[in-house]
């Protein structure tokens, strides 16, 4: 391979190993029990896709350099040279094409953790040149505009003025605010870009009389979805530091799958410190506020028969499986389950960055198969789903499919009803 | 002794017990001195006790019953497999001296008749789940996910059982026989009691001896080192 330096990339897989990926690494029978439990494999039956497979291709890695008997006789493990062009290529489409959505975890007589594994072969692939230029320019262009967020500041202030003019509309409280870089607040909430995740959030928060402010930083990240962990810190950096200088007691994290999974599970490994403040998901918030009797709803005010959808990092990777059902309960009248749900759910197919990859459209599309039988099995006109990418997923599923599904977030779906003048 | 048993069923057992030893200690050794991440890798809903964690990775590992939701033909060779196994193996505890406590319990009659139907029946059941582990990995997707060690230890188990069979179900030598053999080579004296070394069935024996050997001594290189690791990557799934 021209202008890779081997050793560089024996390095990033030296500084990656830890002992779960040892374990994953030694353990595998490669019994291919999780075969089926991949969405994509099942639709597309090919190898590629195979959970298993996609790890073998960094076990092969592993067994050259690093076993004592794969050393000396790789061909008895397949092993691979980390600069194997073939190798790296089907590294590519297994990892980039991985949701992230651990499906394969849960069937697994050994608990192998696929995900954590392409983690690793996302860093090589990066290391080599070959990470996702897509996912490259989309973090690259995040983090500068998180450097430049004095210019974006301004024009944020100035689009929050008619946001605040919604939630005051809606909620008929003049005084209803958006305040930003407010100190001592107790509450920091990050967003995403665009107000659809702020409106909902805003009424949510003042009608719970809650003392919040709104991040200047979007809560996605497109460097964990890259798999280049440097840059992933870099651009959660922000909402931590501005947490610290806030001194907020507690980080909200809007309706974003991985943003969560980033905040909550992987930030404190990444910077190695703990975190001053707690992080919570909006789902567990809602569901405390409705617990505390602190926002009110409306029982049985959504009439058409309705369907939950579990977003794989809000679900099978964070445990939100009774909150968001007690709230759909209490607002839908004719609530209506998916099967398999909760921890066996389906991966929508559009995780791990997919959504925001044009090259995998008609590949999310094809393996959202299984998400669009499930969907039409229940009957439902509607579905919730507190992911954003869930939300695009099922977005491009109902048009393409024509399931004319009216496709809502959880907040949405709170606010709808909620007793609020804005309201009919 | 002749020279080959000698070597299979002799010396190369102590190898075998020594590069065993050795090479697991290397591997669970390697595994503790590797820094742990500290992501919480465990997936939901999980135990909140400690005790909950506890026995879930127990049920995990020698159950794993959500592997039988998604490959139920998997899981049932799996439980079968392992499960006769780990029988057999305690069974050849019979070979080292009696278990007397069964003895009690059974009689010398009894203790036979278990053996005799227990041993052979086991025998030959295993065969079944070790045969689906071969031939599958002639099939897609399995063939293009196997590697060289996958038909290696397949082809090795089939061998061990099918000389173990032969000499369960042909062989003129018996339990005092076989004892005689084995306390032999906890002495370091390696030798064939006259009722083996003058059987047809020596070499059976030999061959049968030599191929657990191999296992053996491959084992801890191998992905068999799940008999041990299982415990530990269950437990991070409750993390």
């Amino acid at each position: 391979m021209d202008g890779v330096d081997k050793e560089a990339l024996k390095k990033v897989l030296k500084t990656r190993i830890n002992r779960q990926l040892l374990y994953y690494l030694d353990l595998c029978a490669r019994c291919s029990i999780c075969k089926d439990a991949c969405h994509q494999y099942t639709i597309t039956k090919d190898v590629l896709y195979l959970p298993a497979y996609r790890a073998e291709l960094i076990r092969r890695i592993y067994k050259k350099y690093y076993s004592p008997l794969g050393r000396i006789f790789p061909k008895f493990y397949e092993g691979r040279e980390i600069d194997d062009e073939k190798l790296l290529d089907e590294l590519y489409t297994a990892a980039y094409a991985c949701t992230g959505c651990r499906r394969c975890m849960y069937y697994c007589p050994f608990s192998i953790d696929t995900t954590w594994i392409l983690g690793v072969a996302k860093e090589i692939l990066n290391a080599a040149g070959r990470g996702c230029s897509i996912l490259e320019e989309l973090t690259n262009a995040s983090i500068e505009k998180g450097k430049n967020i004095g210019l974006f500041r301004d024009i944020m202030l100035d689009m929050l003025k008619s946001t605040e003019e919604e939630v005051q509309k809606k909620t008929g409280d003049k005084n209803a605010s958006i305040p930003v870089d407010k100190e001592g607040a107790d509450i920091l909430y990050a967003a995403l870009a665009g107000t659809h995740t702020i409106v909902p959030a805003a009424i949510i928060f003042n009608q719970a009389k809650k003392d919040w402010t709104l991040s200047l930083f979007e809560a996605a990240n497109y460097g964990y979805f890259l798999g280049d962990t440097a840059r992933a810190r870099e651009i959660a950096d922000r909402i931590v530091n501005e947490a610290k200088r806030l001194k907020v007691k507690e980080v909200i994290i809007t309706e974003c799958g991985h943003a969560y999974r980033v905040m909550k599970f992987l930030y404190e490994a990444w910077a190695e410190e703990k975190l001053p403040f707690r992080v919570t998901g909006i789902v567990e918030a809602i569901s405390d506020y409705v617990d505390d009797g602190l926002i009110k709803l409306k029982p049985g005010s959504f009439k058409d028969p309705i369907t939950y959808h579990d977003p794989c990092q809000v679900g099978r990777n964070a445990g939100f499986f009774d909150e968001p059902r007690k709230i759909m309960k209490i607002i839908a009248e004719d609530f209506r389950e998916m099967t398999p749900n909760r921890e066996k759910n389906w991966c929508c197919g559009g995780g791990g960055g997919l959504v925001a990859n044009p090259e995998m459209e008609d590949f999310r599309l094809k393996t959202g198969r299984l998400k669009t039988d499930q969907i039409k099995a229940t009957g439902a006109a509607a579905i919730v789903s507190p992911c954003e990418n869930c939300r695009l997923q099922l977005d491009n599923l109902n048009q393409k499919f024509g399931l004319g599904l009216e496709i809502k977030s959880l907040m949405d779906f709170v606010v709808d009803a909620m007793p609020l003048p804005g309201n009919k | 002794m002749d020279v080959f048993s000698f070597i299979a069923a002799g010396i190369m057992v102590y190898v075998a017990v020594a590069v065993f030893i050795t090479g697991m200690a290397y591997q669970i050794v390697g595994w503790s001195r590797t820094p742990r991440s500290s992501v919480r890798l465990g997936l939901f809903p999980k135990p909140k006790s400690k005790a909950g964690r506890f026995f879930k990775v127990l049920k995990d590992s020698f159950i794993f019953p959500q592997s039988y939701a998604v490959d139920k033909a998997a899981w049932i060779f799996a439980i079968v497999f392992h499960g006769s196994l780990l029988v057999i193996l305690l069974a050849h505890f019979r070979l080292v001296r009696e278990f007397t406590p069964l003895v009690n319990l059974l009689g010398m009659e009894g203790m036979d008749t278990l053996s005799a139907i227990g041993g052979k029946t086991l025998g030959i059941i295993i065969i079944f789940p070790v045969l689906f582990y071969l031939l599958r990995r002639f099939i897609s997707p399995h063939k293009d996910l196997s590697v060289a060690e996958d038909y290696f230890l397949v082809i090795i188990l089939i061998l061990i059982i099918a000389f173990g069979d032969h000499l369960r179900f042909f062989a003129d030598f018996h339990v005092e026989d076989y004892r005689e053999y084995v306390q032999s080579l906890l002495v370091f004296r390696p030798s064939y009691p006259e009722a083996i070394a003058g059987s047809d069935a020596r070499l059976v024996l030999s061959l049968h001896v030599l191929f657990v050997n191999i296992l053996v001594i491959y084992f801890p290189f191998s992905k068999l080192m799940h008999i041990i690791g299982t415990f530990a990557a269950n437990k991070v799934r409750s993390d």
